[in-house]
């Protein structure tokens, strides 16, 4: 830390005096990518270190130089000047990088950069919010701006870039491959699912706005929702200046988000509604009726379909698994208690009241099974007549959405139904949507 | 995994653990896990079948599962006997039964089996189409993990005639 007590006490009037009213707290460890400054959290990085004959990984995206044994840990590399696409001076092969070991949670690798300079003290509370027009780095990997002895230094988000996720990874490649014609190489089977279309990367803050909003919200846009992305992003574009496009914070993205909602998204169905979805479902026959409903919530949409199907087939013998991977919503949803005024008609047969309120009665809560379940684990689920879950396929990642989808193809009876949120498409072949527009039904083998 | 089966085994682990120990225990955050995971050193495994049917599995390593025996029995034990076995086992068997107990309140209609003990390094357990939901117990002994991997059996899971 002796650099920066040096940087500290050099003296240079206008700084020093900013810098006696504000405390250092926030050390960063500076470099430079092609002429500009960067800063990372010391806390981010383990150490520093120069290394060059990198084992090269076939196949690995174009950013990864490749593995490095550090003391005899494996480590990955990247080169952040190919992540951000920043100009790079190809050094000869056995010439030594510079290398900052980063440590992101319990993840350790190395990043290459031009040029490391020292480690920065700053007060935390200089740090400004990143312009959404900065050129060469998407806004959401900047975690600021400082100035520190008249020099500008952008700080990297390490968490953000290196998320150990690998549903992120999928979505960094999905940007490069739409940014880099290198990567472009979509397998025959993503052409089969629609998404191996070039995508018009002509756009690029459209690009940032699905990668934002699935690193905000895990929305990934794909084939499912993309009628709705390409409407709403219009929309956006002509509602809002050509600087203010990003979404630079949760809240924006769950602005953008607004329209996509389905109609009685955490509450009970209207009359109204349910009649909507009951006429698009085709005519169910046999005495038990299954149905499945990942993504179920609190549980509104749940009972709410439970009393349709108990309306409609008063005679058949209900079956309904409903989960969810929120165990805080999916644990009030057994034994939900409603206040009478908030309850439409339509619900009052199947309802009893009780000490608290008014609760379903037993022999329709016994037909539902709330289970607190992640879908993308293996689903022990029996063939069903009915899939319901609406607005839950698009808050994942395509590659997941893409599991999640052709499992219902597989878990729905033929003659069956998918229903899915009112934005939502079908990009499977074999299925035909019914006419209607408050849900998006779809009929198997039809 | 039934939101119904999740707070007896929770409640039951607290109350069982805390009234061995004579001390403070700490829940953690509760979560799913469908991939293989590593054994601690030390794991009980208890198995259900009938209406409800799985297993669960009480996971920790050597040094806690040797403090844990010695508070249980009151007296200090350093190596891994068939006393501190012994005792892990009981551990798992009263967590488990007053689960059980609560589950049958509601309704629930099932057998346990008696629980096993495993100890060694570099253990794994994997049923990969099993999800299993994971409850984090920090103890003043150090961490106890249960793995609770249960779905309702054929009759699904209610009592019914």
């Amino acid at each position: 830390m002796s650099v920066q007590t040096a940087a500290a006490t050099r003296g240079e009037s206008q700084a020093e005096k900013k810098e006696r009213t504000d405390k250092i707290d926030y050390k960063m460890v500076t470099f430079s990518l092609a002429g500009k400054e960067y800063g990372i959290d010391i806390m981010n990085v383990k150490e520093i270190a120069r290394a060059g004959r990198f084992t090269y990984v076939p196949n690995s995206a174009p950013f990864v130089r490749g593995v490095y044994n550090l003391r005899g840990d494996i480590i990955s590399v990247i080169d952040l000047r190919t992540m951000f696409h920043l100009p790079a001076e190809r050094k000869q092969d056995d010439a030594l990088e510079s290398l900052l070991i980063l440590r992101v949670e319990d993840h350790v690798f190395g990043v290459i950069v031009d040029n490391i300079d020292k480690v920065v003290g700053v007060s935390s509370s200089g740090i400004q919010p990143p312009h959404p027009i900065f050129g060469d780095i998407n806004v959401k990997y900047i975690k600021g701006i400082i100035e520190n002895q008249s020099k500008l230094y952008i700080i990297l988000n390490v968490e953000k870039l290196f998320a150990p996720k690998k549903a992120k990874e999928d979505a960094e490649l999905g940007r490069l491959a739409a940014v880099a014609p290198v990567a472009m190489q979509a397998s025959p089977e993503e052409d089969a699912y629609g998404n191996g279309r070039p995508q018009a990367s002509a756009d690029i803050t459209a690009d940032f706005i699905k990668e934002t909003l699935f690193s905000f919200r895990n929305f990934g846009v794909s084939s499912v929702n993309e009628r709705w992305f390409d409407e709403r992003y219009a929309e956006w574009k002509a509602s809002r200046k050509a600087t203010d496009l990003q979404l630079k914070e949760q809240t924006e993205a769950d602005q953008f988000l607004d329209s996509f909602h389905s109609p009685f998204s955490g509450e009970l169905w209207s009359e109204d509604y349910i009649e909507r979805v009951m006429t698009a479902l085709p005519t169910l026959q046999g005495k038990m009726i299954t149905v499945w409903n990942p993504g179920c919530s609190k549980g509104y949409e749940t009972y709410s379909f439970a009393c349709a199907i108990k309306r409609a087939y008063p005679e058949a013998r209900l079956k309904i698994w409903a989960n969810d991977s929120d165990l805080l919503a999916i644990s009030m949803a057994p034994n939900m208690v409603f206040m009478v005024d908030h309850v439409p008609e339509v619900y009052r047969d199947y309802m009893i009241k009780g000490r608290n309120g008014w609760t379903f009665i037993q022999s329709l809560r016994e037909s539902i099974f709330f289970e607190f379940h992640d879908v993308l684990n293996s689903n022990p689920v029996p063939p069903v007549d009915i899939v319901l879950c609406r607005d839950t396929v698009s808050f994942m990642s395509v590659a997941d959405q893409k599991r999640l989808l052709s499992e219902f193809n597989e878990k729905v009876k033929s003659g069956g139904a998918l229903i899915l949120g009112s934005k939502e498409d079908m990009p499977f072949e074999g299925w035909r949507r019914t006419p209607g527009d408050g849900a998006s039904v779809y009929i198997k083998g039809a | 995994m039934r939101v119904e089966y999740i707070n007896p085994f929770v409640e039951s682990a607290f109350n069982v653990m805390k009234e061995v120990l004579q001390s403070e225990v700490k829940r953690g955050e509760l979560y799913l896990k469908s991939t293989s995971m590593p054994v601690m050193g030390v794991a009980a495994i208890v198995g259900l079948a009938g209406g409800v049917e799985g297993r669960v599995l009480f996971d920790m390593d050597r040094p806690t599962a040797l403090k844990i025996a010695s508070a249980m029995n009151g007296e200090e034990l350093t190596t891994m006997d068939d006393l501190v076995k012994a005792t892990i086992t009981e551990l798992a068997n009263m967590i488990t039964a007053q689960a059980v107990t609560k589950l049958h309140e509601l309704g629930f209609r099932f057998d346990l089996t008696p629980p096993a003990i495993f100890t060694g390094d570099n253990m794994e357990v994997s049923n990969q189409d099993v999800e299993a939901l994971i409850v984090p117990m920090d103890t003043v002994h150090g961490k106890v993990e249960i793995n609770v991997a249960i779905r309702e059996g054929r009759n699904g899971g209610l009592h019914e005639d």
